[in-house]
């Protein structure tokens, strides 16, 4: 990149299944203030810019960001609100930072997935209104229908999608954020209710309601703020087809690209060797295998095995989701993708507790935007 | 800066119930126009030809993904294909349990390179398999309203 780009601040509203005591502007005020705190700024002094991710629909507003100044002390000042992920709120923060215009930058992004009702349709309102919204399924029909095909097409063993699930509930007991944490067997997730076969209700991420606010900063501000920056060393964000009629849906083509983004801009090779864990979208446990490969941190097809074979597990060979993932700690909406980037900043700077990764130095983040999208986007860092 | 104090009791915590009523109309276009006009008056697919990339739109649309051509080469193309990938769904759009599940699969309609997502029908569960064969069911003639709901669904051949 054409110039150094660091996260220096990172801050969060503990994800849980219902917040009914704070509106979702105080989950991001409580989220902000860790942050700023964490940088040791002031956002009414030191923040040239401020980034928030929202999607109107999941906010039960219009016209999200007039909602957005003030809980983040952006009053008065250059706000944007991107309708994606999170990890697409990095990368237009960094955009902005790399311009040479703005040295500090904040973004945002939260779930108050427990104030939405009707979340099921909200989702079916993406799918498209002639061809496909008429049929008036539950729009989760689409994840079992690519999970069969991934199944078919790899030879991956349903074992292997509830062991993504028992691994990432697991890593979720060591995290003090997390709102699912279990200790669950395969049994467990393939013997609970079936949703759209072969998905079951354990192998589908519960929501959770969150925050994460993360303050950016170019590389010279970086180090007068902190003797810990954790540095943007790429960012990589496509899509697939919007049509479900022209999909590959038995691998996800806007992993391997956004993937390929990251890895180009961050000079990577060989993913596998040069980085050093992961945390990876699992809003169903098939995507977290799918998404591996795609992301070529393993051979098509071998997600599944090496699951399995415990090598994704926290003390394996290459940890993902040492945090939970969206299975262990809630899916968070749009805040996803922050949710995975707060886990690979809190290991790289080593403060990760008692699920620490050992001379963690690059980790990987990547997040998919649920069903029905094909809204992929990749973030690596290191410390 | 901080929260100093919070709610400390559910009774304290209120809400306020709200709703957003939204109505739309969603034009169909010339190429979604014209593919529901076959199904209501003759009872067939259409598909659109990118002679460029030598591929076979189904849904047509007037453009080539690929190569961004412009496409204006109509061709009628099967109602039959075969079964991609399914799912038999559990829940209604509410989230609560269906009396009666439901098979959805995505056709690749047979001489193309799309297909249609639909409903079987006519075939247990547990007898549909990828790669069955299976060909549209359209609704009687007097009962088609233009939409995709004018095929009844799919059944598999034979």
């Amino acid at each position: 990149m054409i110039r150094e780009v660091a996260i220096v601040g990172v801050g969060w509203s503990p994800f849980r299944s219902i917040t009914p005591d704070l509106s979702y502007k105080e989950m991001m005020y409580e989220a902000a203030v860790r942050a700023y705190e964490d940088a040791g700024i002031d956002p009414r002094r030191d923040v040239d810019s401020f980034v928030t991710v929202a999607e109107d629909f999941n906010e039960g507003t219009s016209i999200f960001d007039e909602y957005v100044p003030d809980q983040l002390g952006a009053l008065h000042r250059p706000v944007q609100t991107i309708t994606g992920d999170g990890i697409h709120g990095i990368a237009a923060a960094v955009m902005q930072i790399l311009t040479g215009q703005f040295d500090v930058v904040v973004v945002e992004a939260h779930s108050k997935a427990s104030n939405v009702l009707t979340l099921p349709h909200i989702l079916a309102y993406a799918m498209d209104p002639v061809f496909n919204r008429p049929l008036a399924a539950h729009p989760y029909f689409i994840a079992g229908m690519e999970m069969r095909r991934y199944l078919a097409e790899t030879g991956t063993p349903l074992e292997a999608c509830a062991q993504v699930v028992v691994k990432n509930r697991a890593n979720a007991l060591r995290n003090p954020l997390a709102g699912y944490g279990a200790d669950l067997t395969i049994d467990d997730v393939l013997a609970s209710e079936p949703i759209a076969e072969p998905l079951t209700r354990l192998a589908c991420a519960d929501h959770a309601d969150g925050a994460v606010v993360m303050v950016l900063a170019s590389g010279e501000t970086a180090r007068a703020l902190t003797d810990r920056p954790i540095w943007v060393r790429g960012i990589g964000w496509a899509n697939d087809t919007f049509w479900l009629e022209s999909r590959p849906w038995g691998q996800a083509r806007y992993a391997y690209l956004a993937g390929q983004m990251a890895y180009s801009t961050a000079g990577i090779k060989s993913p596998r060797t040069e980085i050093d864990f992961a945390e990876i979208d699992d809003t169903f446990a098939y995507k977290e295998l799918q998404h591996l490969e795609a992301l070529g941190l393993c051979k098509p097809g071998e997600a599944g095995a090496w699951t399995l074979e415990g090598g994704t597990e926290l003390e394996g060979e290459f940890p993902v989701n040492p945090s939970g993932g969206s299975l262990g700690e809630g899916h968070l909406l749009d805040c996803t993708g922050l949710a995975r980037v707060l886990e690979v900043v809190l290991q790289l700077r080593g403060e990760a507790g008692p699920r620490q990764i050992e001379d963690a130095e690059v980790g990987l983040a990547f997040a998919w935007r649920g069903v029905p999208t094909t809204s992929g986007a990749a973030v690596i860092l290191s410390n | 800066m901080s929260l100093m104090y919070r709610i400390q009791h559910p009774r304290d915590a209120l809400v306020w119930e709200g709703e957003i009523p939204l109505f739309s109309r969603y034009t169909m276009g010339i190429a979604g126009e014209r593919f529901f006009r076959e199904i209501m008056e003759n009872g067939r697919l259409m598909g659109t030809r990118c002679p460029e990339c030598d591929l076979i739109y189904v849904p047509p649309r007037l453009y080539c993904e690929q190569c961004f051509a412009h496409l204006d080469e109509w061709v009628e193309v099967p109602s039959t294909g075969q079964v991609h990938t399914y799912t038999i769904v559990h829940a209604d759009l509410d989230g609560n349990p269906l009396e009666e599940p439901r098979i959805l699969a995505f056709i690749h309609i047979d001489g193309t390179d799309g297909g249609l997502v639909h409903y079987l029908g006519e075939v247990d569960p547990d007898q549909v398999c990828i790669g069955m064969c299976v060909e549209a069911v359209f609704k009687d003639k007097a009962e088609r309203k233009g939409g995709i709901l004018d095929i009844a669904y799919f059944r598999p051949v034979g």
